[in-house]
């Protein structure tokens, strides 16, 4: 039986971050003369929606934004994560197989608490869609595969103390790129150590390079986490004209990562090189994914041998898979090893940088440590503004499978926060069982339920 | 006085216009066979009509395209492709024993991006040569944008072979989708000389005759072209029925209400929207022969169901069949039919009264009904059935893809405020239809006649669609094929592309003789910068400026007093 592709395309030509901005106008405008030159949206393997709104409950699932969301989001923002909601509803209902929600603004870089724009994200779309997904449809495991260039630390962030989610991300290594995270120590907290695995690679890696760590660890951990789904967060930026990082990828490469990773979803990120990548590479996504033949789609200036993997490079990448398959294995020794199984709290502490919006950002993290769930998660944070200005929230976290004693106590938290609320501007509740979300302004003294 | 004829599948409409009134109105089945004589039959009584009055012109829609591609009565066309990259070109279906794949390729700006090879178009040509076939399309990925791969093809043929005609996909059509444009060129090369033949025979019978009005063919998208500028691309002719019928509806309703055009045929009825006094367009291309092209069209949709249906009862409940057994039962038909209940309920008097009841019966009997109430059933079938499609067309256009923010917000759920009916059954339906949708059910007057309205009102239309690249240097109009350099004006505003794009309309529209009173508009405006590097090198504008299909307006002032 052929293929049931769904596409979303929402190329928002009519909003920019700023005119000259690389997230603007024209970004897909070359990808949409492709597209529609080719007679994509006609192939009887295509089936194309039409984008909708995502409500402020469906990025309330998700994130804590600061003051709150109205301020963190534009239509074109609520219009991109809408976009993978359609494409969501429509695969649970079985008219698509997969589904590709070619959109922007993007979303990796958003983290849960959003204070402003970073990496040109405001908003998380993968993760609006994937807490849709679970609440909606009560999927339980999902596997993210991070293919941006760049780390996804906004969905690693949201996802870190999540034993379902397992996120996977290989990019270009973080000391010599934005946003300078994602190494292999980073795997997840002492509740989901192991769900998150990140691959930093080495600046020219190729084709090769790059299907070596797919079929060599990506495919084998996903073949053994067994997810229910598979999401692509799809950045096009690894590509070798990509002008904001230095990667070796091709519209060739991409199609067969496609190919072989065969993601239910996948949902556009980053790619910045308009007319050299694009085009290109987004056909060949959608080929892929609708199982037709790619074989076709080539750069203009693509020849095959000005892609080989160095030797060098080569034995690098070998030995980081190798490395990462070793923790992977162990990974749950690794967990009971760690001392911060001590206590009934976890914590963490971190400052956080918004590139696009200068704002620093002082997070305490706390998650607790039960013994029969994942734990409720605490998070304050002060977000430093440009203007001068300081904003100090408090939010609450309850995982959809929360045992019903931190339900309760995290419900009580929150109470006893709203009670006391000295050096606080904001006071969230995220309660994902409840599905209800809540946010609680301490000058104005009330509490609004975000629907 | 203007004459407007539709020479539909079954029949054949024609009225005589005199400003504000009605003077002839012929209505006869068609000669499928022979369209020139059914056309002609119709004319006939319309000419004696009009005695020595001036007849100021004649608008005609046939099915002449749809037929001759329905009977594969076209001319065999070879095809020439200049896929470059994407698609691999061998996946292509579209049916023609001599095709062939050149090298080169064009990028989306209109950038070579590999050269043709000279050694590929001689062997090509010699294969086409070879062949015999007399017809070749070239069609290259976005040729709209640069059409010198098309055009070195084209004159290499002319060259060696000025024998063999040949068409350019960019004179076709400039818009987006290349395997639509394969598809309109062929269809367009392979039915150009049976259109001139079949139309140039109608205009020498007619100057025979003494009549020297121009003759106007009407399009797929509502609007009509002079016959030989129609001659350039005929398959753009197509479904002209349809569009006939809605424009006609148009004149006989309201103006600048929201109507759903019912045309209830035997076993067909085709629906068409009219938004706010404006016949709704279908966003991409026609469908034709089940391939995909660029002809523009009115959105419509086809459900089969009509009064000549066939009703069965299935597991305890009616079934409106999409086939026909035959005629009516009442008229003689071997099973119940929709007409069969029309009878039963009193809404209409055609056939034996016994023989619908005795249909009903039969029906009944398996649902344990006497007939009256089986009727009404049968026709609250119907009618739900008929508002579910409908709704479906509105919420198919809702469902639309929407590329810009405000074009995803502004899209609003309208429902309509008339139900209009024509074609046999339309009054017996029509009413309960509107009364299921809760809005008002328009038969209006002449409705049996309102192809040939249609037809004899509508307007020429004019649409050109601009695309701008101020730093690549040119610009194009999908619809001319016009590809020309900027130069001096490199440095154009937004405002003045689209002062030029109104230049051109006007001056286009003087050509096809649009007065010069109708007002061009506005479709649509668009700019992009072009930045490199953080600097902004260039701007893409994207302009389309028309003169929009509709109908005579000074023609029309039986229009309200009709509606009601
Ligand atoms: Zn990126
Ligand atoms: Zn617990």
């Amino acid at each position: 039986m052929p293929n049931k592709t769904g596409l979303v395309f929402f190329p928002a030509f009519d909003w920019a971050i700023s005119s000259t901005h690389p997230e603007r106008e024209e970004r897909l405008l070359y990808t949409k003369d492709q597209l529609f030159e080719e007679g994509i949206m006609d192939l009887p393997e295509i089936y194309e929606y039409k984008a909708r709104l995502a409500t402020f409950k469906d990025i309330a699932r998700v994130h804590f934004c600061v003051p709150e969301i109205r301020a963190q989001v534009t239509e074109a923002h609520l219009i991109a994560a809408g976009g993978t909601l359609v494409l969501a509803d429509a695969l649970m209902n079985k008219e698509i197989t997969n589904g590709f929600a070619l959109v922007r603004p993007p979303g990796h870089h958003a983290m849960r608490v959003v204070h402003g724009n970073r990496g040109f994200c405001n908003i998380n779309n993968e993760s609006i869609m994937i807490e849709y997904l679970r609440k909606k449809y009560r999927i339980q495991k999902i596997a993210i595969v991070d293919t941006d260039v760049h780390h996804g630390d906004g969905t690693q962030d949201i996802y870190y103390h999540d034993p379902d989610v397992l996120f996977i991300s290989f990019h270009q290594d973080g000391r010599t790129l934005y946003p300078g995270s994602g190494f292999p120590h980073e795997l997840g907290g002492p509740r989901a150590l192991g769900a998150t695995i990140n691959i930093p690679l080495p600046p020219g890696t190729t084709d090769g390079g790059i299907h070596y760590v797919l079929e060599e660890l990506v495919l084998p951990i996903l073949n053994e986490f067994q997810p229910d789904l598979i999401v692509n967060s799809a950045g096009q930026d690894n590509h070798y004209t990509d002008p904001l990082a230095n990667m070796r990828f091709t519209a060739q490469g991409y199609a067969r990562l496609n190919a072989r990773l065969k993601p239910h979803l996948a949902v556009l990120e980053g790619g910045y090189a308009i007319e050299s990548a694009l085009p290109y590479v987004n056909a060949a996504i959608v080929l892929a994914m609708a199982e037709l033949d790619y074989s076709c789609v080539r750069e203009p200036d693509y020849r095959e041998d000005k892609f080989k993997q160095s030797p060098e490079k080569m034995n690098y990448i070998k030995e980081l898979v190798e490395h990462l398959k070793e923790i992977w294995k162990t990974r749950t020794l690794l967990a009971e090893q760690k001392e911060f199984y001590e206590g009934d709290f976890y914590e963490q502490k971190r400052s956080i940088y918004y590139d696009t919006d200068h704002i620093r950002e002082q997070q305490w993290e706390q998650i607790r440590l039960c013994k029969t769930c994942a734990g409720y998660q605490m998070i304050k944070s002060r977000g430093m503004y440009p203007t001068g200005m300081t904003k100090t929230i408090f939010g609450i976290s309850i995982p959809l499978r929360a045992c019903s004693i931190c339900q309760e106590e995290a419900r009580n938290y929150y109470q006893e926060k709203i009670n006391n609320p000295q050096g606080l501007d904001f006071i969230y509740l995220q309660d994902k069982p409840r599905d209800t979300y809540y946010r609680y302004s301490v000058e104005n003294n009330s509490q609004v339920e975000i629907e | 006085m203007l004459i407007g004829i539709d020479v539909g599948g079954t029949y054949t409409d024609a009225v005589l216009l005199r400003r504000g009134e009605i003077l002839e109105k012929i209505k006869i089945p068609t000669k499928s066979e022979d369209l020139q004589t059914s056309l002609l039959n119709a004319l006939e009584p319309l000419l004696k009509a009009a005695g020595n009055e001036e007849i100021n012109r004649i608008v005609l829609s046939t099915t002449l395209i749809t037929n001759l591609i329905a009977t594969g009565n076209i001319d065999p066309v070879a095809l020439v492709l200049i896929p470059g990259p994407g698609l691999n070109p061998k996946g292509y279906q579209f049916n023609v024993p001599d095709t062939f794949i050149l090298s080169g390729a064009i990028d989306y700006r209109g950038r070579e991006i590999e050269p043709l090879k000279e050694k590929e178009i001689k062997e090509c040509f010699e294969a086409v040569k070879a062949r015999g076939v007399k017809r070749v399309a070239i069609v290259g990925k976005f040729s709209q944008r640069n059409k010198s791969h098309e055009e070195a093809v084209a004159s290499y043929f002319k060259q060696h072979a000025p024998e063999i005609q040949t068409v350019m996909g960019y004179q076709v059509s400039g818009r987006l989708n290349f395997p639509r444009r394969v598809v309109t060129s062929l269809l367009t090369l392979a039915t150009q000389d049976k259109f001139q033949e079949f139309y140039s025979q109608i205009q020498k019978l007619l100057v025979q005759r003494g009549i020297t009005a121009p003759i106007y063919i009407l399009k797929a998208d509502g609007g009509t072209l002079p016959f030989q500028q129609a001659f350039l691309k005929p398959v753009e002719t197509i479904f002209s029925g349809p569009a006939a019928s809605t424009l006609g509806v148009l004149a006989l309703t309201p103006i600048g209400q929201t109507s759903v055009v019912l045309d209830i045929g035997g076993t067909t009825t085709d629906l068409a929207l009219i938004l706010s006094g404006k016949p709704l367009l279908a966003s991409r291309g026609a469908k034709i022969n089940k391939h995909l092209t660029h002809v523009r069209a009115f959105a419509t949709k086809s459900v089969a169901l009509g009064g000549d249906s066939e009703i069965q009862v299935c597991e305890n409940t009616l079934e409106i069949m999409p086939q026909r057994a035959g005629s009516a039962y009442c008229l003689g038909g071997p099973r119940p039919t929709a007409t069969d209940a029309m009878r039963v309920a009193g809404m209409t008097t055609i056939g034996e009264e016994k023989r619908a009841f005795e249909a009903m019966n039969m029906l009944g009997k398996k649902l344990k009904l006497p007939a009256e109430q089986t009727a009404r059933l049968v026709l609250r079938t119907m009618v739900q059935r008929l508002a579910k499609e409908i709704n479906e067309m509105f919420l198919a256009w809702e469902e639309e893809p929407a590329y810009r923010i405000w074009e995803l917000l502004q899209k609003q759920k309208i429902r309509p405020q008339n139900v209009v009916g024509i074609g046999g059954s339309a009054p017996a339906i029509l009413p309960l239809l509107g009364k299921e949708m809760g809005c008002r059910a328009l038969a209006p007057p002449y409705a049996e006649v309102a192809n040939a309205i249609g037809a004899a009102l509508a307007k020429v239309t004019l649409r050109l669609t601009f695309h701008f690249d101020t730093e690549r240097n040119f610009y194009f109009i999908e619809e001319t094929g016009v590809q020309e350099k900027l130069g001096t004006k490199r440095e154009l505003s937004l405002a003045d592309a689209e002062e030029l794009a109104f230049t051109w309309l006007k001056q286009e529209g003087d050509k096809l003789g649009i007065s010069p009173g109708e007002e061009p508009e506005l479709v649509y405006s668009e700019m992009f910068n072009v930045v490199r590097g953080w600097s902004t090198t260039g701007r893409l504008y994207d302009i389309c400026v028309q003169f929009p299909p509709g109908i005579l307006e000074n023609w029309l002032e039986r229009r309200e007093q009709n509606a009601e």
